[in-house]
């Protein structure tokens, strides 16, 4: 059940803007003439005001060292960075798309069983030999096969190679600019 | 040199009037970029990539407090750092140590004053960046409720109010110390 605030917890709201001075003057005159009734809320403001006054006496400290940058990083350095970065970033998209078509089939061709052993076997389907003459039936019985007609296995390796390569190279020039930067 | 023409110069690629307000406000980035992390050498990482950030994005900067904005530079890259640092394992409490500083100093007064710094280097750790954020500025850096609105790009309320509840979390933790501290 949703419960009003008490006035005291309003004022004590207001203790730290008012310590501050940046409460508005009708804001100020709620404060002023709570605070006059309320020990609870005097006390509050006299433990806050003790907090404030402790971290007032920190102090700034010098900062070790001049941060003032010696030389522009030279425009070159950040090149590599984004060509290798590109070319990882592209080599990546190739890479998943070669996982993605390999594993749902999306180039893959249904041809008849036994069709790749004949191909295999002759040469050329060119001549149909009488043997083929009741391939019709042999294909309805047998059913079909998948076979890959790009050489997916082999694309997979070599881009992962790739990638791998691309984002050495990427980290080494991105750590190379950088130490370049702090040096600055 | 004003500080406007040094910001111009500085738009136009001229590098040692960048440096010039460098070191105009670098003290104020560095203990900024210290207090948000308790730590030295990642203050010192904050600060360097701070200002290399704004040298590279003054074109960008569209007139107005030029300290604001420099500051709220800062407090991104003091964002990434934390962000860096959650990632490694966990630095202790003990490991915010800020040295004091100050002339001719006891060693008395030293230790009184390292000991100060350590309860509030806790204590602000303790604290929500946003809070902290604004504790910093207001309590030690000195800024204006309304400079303090520039650097978080909120509204005077919100400054208000995240500060009121920074302080009541220090109230908390810093109180029942307060006997022991100088």
């Amino acid at each position: 059940m949703f419960k009003p605030k008490s006035e005291c917890q309003k004022v004590k709201g207001m203790l730290s803007p008012y310590i501050d001075h940046q409460l508005t003057s009708s804001e100020q005159g709620v404060v002023e003439a709570h605070l006059e009734r309320c020990q609870a809320c005097q006390r509050e403001l006299e433990s806050l005001q003790a907090v404030v006054n402790l971290v007032h006496r920190v102090t700034m400290v010098s900062p070790p060292r001049s941060f003032a940058i010696a030389e522009a990083v030279p425009k070159w350095r950040a090149v590599p960075v984004a060509v290798f970065s590109a070319a990882t970033a592209v080599a990546v998209l190739f890479l998943a798309f070669f996982f993605v078509s390999d594993a749902l089939n999306l180039f893959a061709s249904e041809v008849p069983v036994g069709v790749e052993e004949r191909l295999g076997e002759t040469g050329l389907l060119a001549e149909p030999s009488p043997d083929m003459a009741g391939g019709a039936s042999d294909v309805a019985e047998a059913g079909y096969e998948t076979v890959e007609n790009w050489p997916f296995w082999q694309l997979e390796v070599a881009f992962s190679v790739l990638v791998v390569i691309l984002g050495a190279m990427t980290l080494i020039w991105w750590l190379k600019r950088r130490k370049v930067m702090e040096r600055g | 040199m004003e500080e406007d023409d040094l910001i111009l110069r500085s738009k136009e690629g001229d590098l040692d009037a960048f440096n010039r307000l460098v070191e105009k406000y670098q003290r104020q980035v560095y203990n900024l970029a210290l207090r948000m992390l308790g730590k030295a050498p990642a203050a010192e990482d904050a600060t360097q990539e701070a200002l290399l950030s704004a040298f590279k994005g003054i074109g960008g900067f569209r007139g107005g407090n030029f300290r604001a904005w420099l500051l709220r530079i800062t407090a991104n890259a003091c964002r990434d750092q934390m962000r860096f640092w959650r990632r490694r394992p966990v630095v202790s409490l003990d490991a915010l140590v800020i040295e004091p500083e100050g002339d001719a100093q006891s060693p008395e007064d030293y230790a009184l004053r390292r000991e100060l710094g350590d309860e509030i280097a806790k204590a602000l750790a303790a604290l929500p960046a946003d809070q902290r954020l604004a504790v910093i500025l207001y309590d030690i850096e000195g800024l204006s409720y309304e400079e303090i609105a520039l650097v978080m790009t909120s509204s005077l309320g919100t400054v208000r109010s995240r500060l009121s509840r920074g302080r009541a979390r220090l109230r908390l933790y810093l109180e029942p110390r307060m006997e022991l501290l100088p």
